[in-house]
C-alpha cells in the first residue's frame, strides 16, 4: 500500500513534468541571445521583448484576437444562460432533441465546422470579417457555456424564485435579485471559458477572418519564418503570464464565492 | 392544428429559441450546404452544380483517401489510448491520494498548461523534438546518443507525443469527476466482504469509474481527429492527417465539392464512433442504476 | 360561508394527462389554523401552490378574501409562503431575507428596518439580523423563513411541509411555536403535512386527501372519533376493523359478539348487512389475571409484543378472525407486561366502535 502510493506520487510528479516541460522552454527562449531556437543557450537578453512592441500588425492582431473573443463570450454566454434555464426550468415537447442539437458542435471536428460555415457564408455572398469569426467561434463556445450553465441552473433551488415572486417581486426583478447572483459564479465560468477557446481557437478563424488576422492566425504566419521565432516565444511568454495570473484571480474568486456562499471546497475548475 | 402548448412548454420554447435558431442558421444550414456541395463537380473554375457521386467514388476508391483515413484514425486512437492511460493514475491519485483541500489546487496545476496557448504549445514540441532540439540536444551532451534521433520529429510519432500532451487535461478530469462520485463507504465495503487492494480497484472502482473513462475517450478521440495544426507543424508528409487534405482541397486546390466530400465522409467517422461511445456509456450507466 | 377568507369551487387540476386535484370544493374560515394531511403523492402540495398562484387551476374557482384569483398572479395575491427547503436567498443576510418583501413598499428605510427586527423578534432571533443567512441551523432557518413571509402581513401563510427537516426535538418545539404565533398574528395559516399527528396537534380544523380528493373536513377530534370511512380512520393513527353484520340497530362483530349501535357510530350513514366495525387500541384493555370489570368482554390470542416505555402494544388474535388487531396498555406500576402466546382477557365498549360501510 505504501510502496504503491509513492510509486504513483512519483508518476505524478513526471506527469506534471510532462505537462510543462514545453511551457518552462518559453521563457528560457525567450530571454535567449540567439535567432536560433535550441540549445545551447547563448545570452540573456530581452531585445524580443522590446521588439514586440515596435510590431503594429502583432497589436493588431491581439486587439482583434481580443474583440473577437469578448463578444464570443457575451454572444454565448447569453445564448448559454436562454438554454440551460429553459433546461433546467422547463418542460417543453422536443426538448432533449432541440438542446441535443445545440451541443452537436461539442462533437463535430473544428475543421468541419470551418469549412461549412465558410461554404455558406460564400455562397450568399457575405464578406469574411471579424464578425464571421465571432459567429463560428460563438457556434462551438455555445456548448461550452450550456455545459457549465447547466450545472448552475440546475443546483439552483426553483422555490427560491418562487419566495422571491410570492414576496412580491415581478419576474423579472427576480430574476435579477435572486437568479442572477446564485449562478453568477457559472457566468464568470462560462464568460471566461468561452473567452479563452476564443482567444485560442485557429482553424476556424484561419478559414473565416477578413483582412484582419486573429492572434492565433498572425502566429501561424510567422511560425513560417525562423527570424521572427524568438519573438514568438516572447510573445508566448507574456500570454503564459497572463493566462495564469487570470487563471489564479479566478480561482481565487471562485474559493471566495465558495466561502460566501457557505460551500465545502470540493474542487474542480470545469 | 397542433396540440395546445402550456404556459410552461411556451415560457421553455421562448427562451430555447435564440440558441436553436443560431444552431440552425449557423450548423444546420452549413451541413446541409457542404452536403450538397458535396455532391456537386469542379471544373477548374466553375462549380458543376449536376449532382454525382463521382466525389465519393473517387474518395472510396483513391488509395490517398484510404490512407489519409486510415492514419487519422489510427493516430487519434493511439492519442486516445496513450492519454486515457496515463491519465488514469493521476486522477486516481489526486481523487484518492490527495487530501480533499488541495485536491483543487491539484486540477489547477493540471489544468494551467491547457490554457496556455495550443498554437505555441505545439511549435514548443517542435523545438523539443527537432533534429537539433532539446531533447536530442540534451541526449548528445549527456553522452546517451552520438546521433540525433529522427524518428520522433516529422511522422506520425511526434504527432501522437504532441497531442497526448495537448489533450491531457481533458482526460483527466472527466475521471477525476466519476472517481469523486464514487462513495467511499462502497470500497469499505467490498474490502469487508474480503476483497483487497487490487480485487477492490478491478471490482469496484474501475466499473464504477468507466463511464468517466469513456467520456474522456470521446473528448479526446473527437477533437483530435479532425486536428489540422498539430500534423502540419510537427507532422511531416508522413504524419499528415485529415484535417490537412480537407484544408488543402478547399483553400489549396481549389476542389471544394471533393473537400465537402472528404469533410462528410469525415463527419460520418466521427459520427459511428461517437455513437458506438455513447452506447458503451449508456450500458455504464446502466450497470450504475 | 361568509367569513371564509380561502374559498374553493369544484377545483381541477391536470398536469398533462394527469389528473391532481379531483373536484376540491372547500372553506377556509379567517384566522384558523388549517391542516392538508395525505400520503405522499396526494396533492397536498399542489393544492397549496394552486391557492399561492404558482399554479393555475384547470377548473374551477379560488376565493381568495372573497376576490377571485383566475388572474391574479402569485406576487400580487395576498398569500405568503414558508416552503419546504425554507428557500433562504444564500447571498443575502438574515436581515435582508426578511425586509425581501419590504423592497417594493412605501415605509422609509427606518420604518423597514423597525418592522424587520419586530419580525425577528417574533420568531426569536432577536440581534441575528447581521448574520449570514447560509450560517444558520435548520430551526433558524425556519424562523427565518417565518419571519419573512409574517412581515408582509399576509391574508393567509401557507406552510408546505416545514418541519419535516427537522429532528423529532427540534419538530416539537416548532410545533408548539407555530401554533403560539399563528394565536398571537391572527393570520389563517394552511399547513401542508403528512403527519398525522402534527395534524392533530396543530389544527382547528384538518382536510384529509387522498388521490386529489378531500376524504373527509373536520376537527381533529371528530376526525379521530368519527372518521367518515374506513380508509380515513386507517390513515389517522391505528385502527382496528373487524367485519360485522350489521342489521338494525345492532351489529354482530367477528370475535366481540353482538352489541348496540346508534347512528351518531356511523358517520357515513347505518350500513344494513355486511359492514366493517372499527375500535381504536385504548378503547379496549386486556385484563390483568382476577380482575373484573361491567365492561364487555372477549378473548385472545397475544401473538406480539411492542414495549414502548410508557405504553405496551399487543397484537392479539380474536377467535373466528385471522388479522390481529392492536390494543394499547398505559404501563403502569404493578401491572405485568404478558408474553407473547398468552390467552388474554379483553375489554371493550360498544360505544367506542365505529362502523364502514365498506369491510
Ligand atoms: N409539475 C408536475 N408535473 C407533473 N406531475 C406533477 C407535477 N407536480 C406534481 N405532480 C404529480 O401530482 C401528484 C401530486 O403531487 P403533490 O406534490 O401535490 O403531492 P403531495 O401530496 O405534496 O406529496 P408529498 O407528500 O410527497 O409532497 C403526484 O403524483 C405528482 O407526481
Ligand atoms: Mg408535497
Amino acid at each position: 500500500m505504501k510502496l504503491n502510493l509513492n510509486w504513483l506520487k512519483g508518476y505524478a510528479v513526471l506527469y506534471l513534468v510532462f505537462l510543462y516541460a514545453p511551457i518552462f522552454l518559453l521563457p528560457i527562449f525567450a530571454f535567449n541571445d540567439a535567432t536560433v531556437i535550441a540549445f545551447p543557450l547563448k545570452g540573456f537578453t530581452t531585445r524580443w521583448f522590446a521588439d514586440l512592441t515596435t510590431t503594429p500588425a502583432l497589436h493588431g492582431a491581439v486587439l482583434n484576437s481580443l474583440f473577437i473573443a469578448i463578444s464570443t463570450a457575451i454572444l454565448s454566454t447569453c445564448l448559454g444562460i436562454c438554454a440551460a434555464r429553459a433546461g433546467a426550468r422547463f418542460s417543453f415537447p422536443g426538448k432533449q432533441g432541440i438542446i441535443g442539437f445545440i451541443m452537436i458542435p461539442l462533437v463535430l471536428p473544428e475543421i468541419i465546422v470551418a469549412v461549412s460555415l465558410l461554404v455558406t457564408l460564400l455562397q450568399l455572398g457575405l464578406s469574411l470579417s471579424s464578425w464571421t469569426v465571432i459567429l463560428g467561434h460563438t457556434l462551438i463556445c455555445t456548448p461550452f457555456s450550456i455545459a457549465i450553465l447547466n450545472s448552475a441552473f440546475a443546483t439552483l433551488d426553483p422555490s427560491m424564485e418562487e419566495a422571491a415572486y410570492d414576496l412580491g417581486e415581478t419576474k423579472w426583478s427576480t430574476f435579477r435579485l435572486i437568479t442572477l447572483p446564485l449562478v453568477m459564479p457559472g457566468i464568470i465560468s462560462s464568460f471566461l471559458i468561452a473567452f479563452t477557446i476564443s482567444l485560442d481557437e485557429f482553424i476556424i478563424a484561419f478559414f473565416l477572418t477578413g483582412a484582419e488576422p486573429t492572434l492565433p492566425v498572425y502566429l501561424w504566419g510567422q511560425l513560417r519564418f525562423p527570424a521572427k521565432l524568438p519573438i514568438v516565444m516572447a510573445l508566448g511568454t507574456i500570454l503564459v503570464a497572463f493566462s495564469i495570473l487570470l487563471l489564479t484571480l479566478a480561482e481565487i474568486f471562485r474559493r471566495r464565492g465558495i466561502a460566501k456562499a457557505g460551500g465545502r471546497d470540493t474542487g474542480g475548475f470545469l | 392544428m397542433g396540440i395546445r402548448l402550456d404556459k410552461e412548454a411556451r415560457a421553455g420554447l421562448t427562451l430555447i429559441a435564440p440558441p436553436f435558431i443560431f444552431a440552425i442558421l449557423l450548423l444546420a444550414v452549413p451541413l446541409t450546404a457542404i452536403l450538397m456541395l458535396s455532391f456537386f463537380s469542379q471544373s477548374y473554375l466553375t462549380l458543376d452544380t449536376t449532382l454525382t457521386l463521382d466525389n465519393y467514388r473517387t474518395a472510396l476508391t483513391e488509395p490517398l483517401y484510404r490512407l489519409l483515413m486510415l492514419r487519422s484514425l489510427a493516430i487519434s486512437g493511439c492519442v486516445t489510448l496513450a492519454t486515457v492511460i496515463l491519465a488514469f493514475p493521476i486522477a486516481y491519485f489526486v481523487s484518492f491520494h490527495v487530501a480533499p483541500s488541495k485536491k483543487s489546487l491539484w486540477i489547477f496545476l493540471i489544468t494551467i498548461p491547457f490554457w496556455t496557448s495550443y498554437l505555441i504549445r505545439v511549435f514548443l514540441w517542435k523545438v523539443i523534438l527537432g533534429y537539433n532540439g532539446v531533447l536530442n540536444s540534451s541526449l548528445q551532451g549527456l553522452g546517451i546518443i552520438d546521433e540525433p534521433l529522427t524518428f520522433i520529429l516529422y511522422n506520425a510519432n511526434a504527432v501522437v507525443i504532441t497531442l497526448a500532451h495537448a489533450f491531457a487535461p481533458f482526460a483527466i478530469l472527466p475521471i477525476f469527476v466519476a472517481l469523486e462520485r464514487i462513495d467511499r463507504p462502497l470500497l469499505e465495503a467490498s474490502r469487508d466482504l474480503g476483497e483487497g487492494t487490487v480485487g477492490t480497484f478491478l471490482r469496484v472502482t474501475l466499473p464504477l469509474a468507466m463511464p468517466g473513462v469513456v467520456a474522456a475517450a470521446l473528448i479526446v478521440f473527437i477533437p483530435t481527429i479532425g486536428d489540422y495544426v498539430t500534423p502540419q507543424l510537427v507532422g511531416g508528409p508522413s504524419g499528415l492527417m485529415i484535417a490537412n487534405w480537407i484544408q488543402t482541397l478547399f483553400l489549396g486546390q481549389n476542389n471544394a465539392p471533393m473537400g465537402a466530400t472528404t469533410a462528410v465522409l469525415a463527419m460520418l467517422i466521427v459520427g459511428v464512433i461517437a455513437l458506438v461511445f455513447v452506447f458503451l456509456n449508456r450500458r455504464f450507466l446502466r450497470v450504475r442504476r | 360561508m361568509t367569513d371564509a377568507i380561502v374559498s374553493l369551487t369544484d377545483v381541477h387540476k391536470y398536469y398533462g394527462t394527469y389528473h391532481a386535484l379531483r373536484g376540491i370544493t372547500l372553506d377556509i374560515r379567517a384566522g384558523e389554523f388549517f391542516s392538508l394531511l395525505g400520503p405522499s403523492g396526494c396533492g397536498k402540495t399542489t393544492l397549496l401552490r394552486t391557492i399561492a398562484g404558482f399554479e393555475d387551476v384547470s377548473s374551477g374557482t379560488l376565493l381568495l378574501d372573497g376576490k377571485d384569483m383566475a388572474r391574479v398572479a402569485a406576487n400580487k395575491r395576498p398569500t405568503n409562503m414558508v416552503f419546504q427547503s425554507y428557500a433562504i436567498f444564500p447571498h443575502l443576510s438574515v436581515a435582508e431575507n426578511v425586509g425581501f418583501g419590504l423592497r417594493r413598499s412605501s415605509m422609509d428605510s427606518a420604518a423597514k428596518a423597525r418592522a424587520v427586527d419586530e419580525a425577528l423578534e417574533m420568531v426569536g432571533l432577536k440581534g441575528y439580523g447581521t448574520r449570514a443567512a447560509h450560517a444558520l441551523s435548520g430551526g433558524q432557518r425556519q424562523r427565518v423563513a417565518l419571519a419573512r413571509a409574517l412581515i408582509l402581513k399576509p391574508k393567509v401563510l401557507l406552510l408546505d411541509e416545514p418541519l419535516s427537516a427537522l429532528d423529532k426535538k427540534l419538530r416539537e418545539q416548532m410545533q408548539n411555536e407555530l401554533r403560539r404565533l399563528q394565536r398571537q398574528v391572527g393570520i389563517t395559516f394552511i399547513l401542508v403535512t403528512h403527519d398525522q399527528e402534527e395534524a392533530l396537534i396543530m389544527s382547528d380544523r384538518i382536510a384529509v386527501m387522498f388521490e386529489g380528493e378531500i376524504a373527509q373536513l373536520a376537527s381533529p377530534q371528530d376526525l379521530y372519533r368519527r372518521p367518515l370511512t374506513r380508509r380515513v380512520g386507517e390513515f389517522i393513527g391505528v385502527m382496528n376493523v373487524l367485519p360485522a353484520t350489521v342489521s338494525g340497530q345492532e351489529a354482530d362483530i367477528a370475535g366481540l359478539g353482538r352489541a348496540p349501535v346508534t347512528p351518531d357510530q356511523a358517520p357515513s350513514g347505518m350500513p344494513e348487512g355486511t359492514a366493517g366495525a372499527g375500535i381504536r387500541p385504548e378503547s379496549m384493555s386486556i385484563l390483568y389475571d382476577g380482575e373484573t370489570t361491567t365492561r364487555r368482554t372477549a378473548s385472545g390470542e397475544v401473538v406480539e409484543v411492542f414495549y414502548y416505555g410508557d405504553m405496551t402494544y399487543y397484537d392479539v388474535v380474536l377467535p373466528g378472525t385471522t388479522k390481529p388487531m392492536t390494543i394499547s396498555m398505559k404501563n403502569v406500576a404493578g401491572r405485568p407486561v404478558l408474553d407473547r402466546g398468552t390467552t388474554a382477557r379483553i375489554a371493550w365498549d360498544a360505544e367506542a366502535l365505529v362502523l364502514f360501510g365498506d369491510t
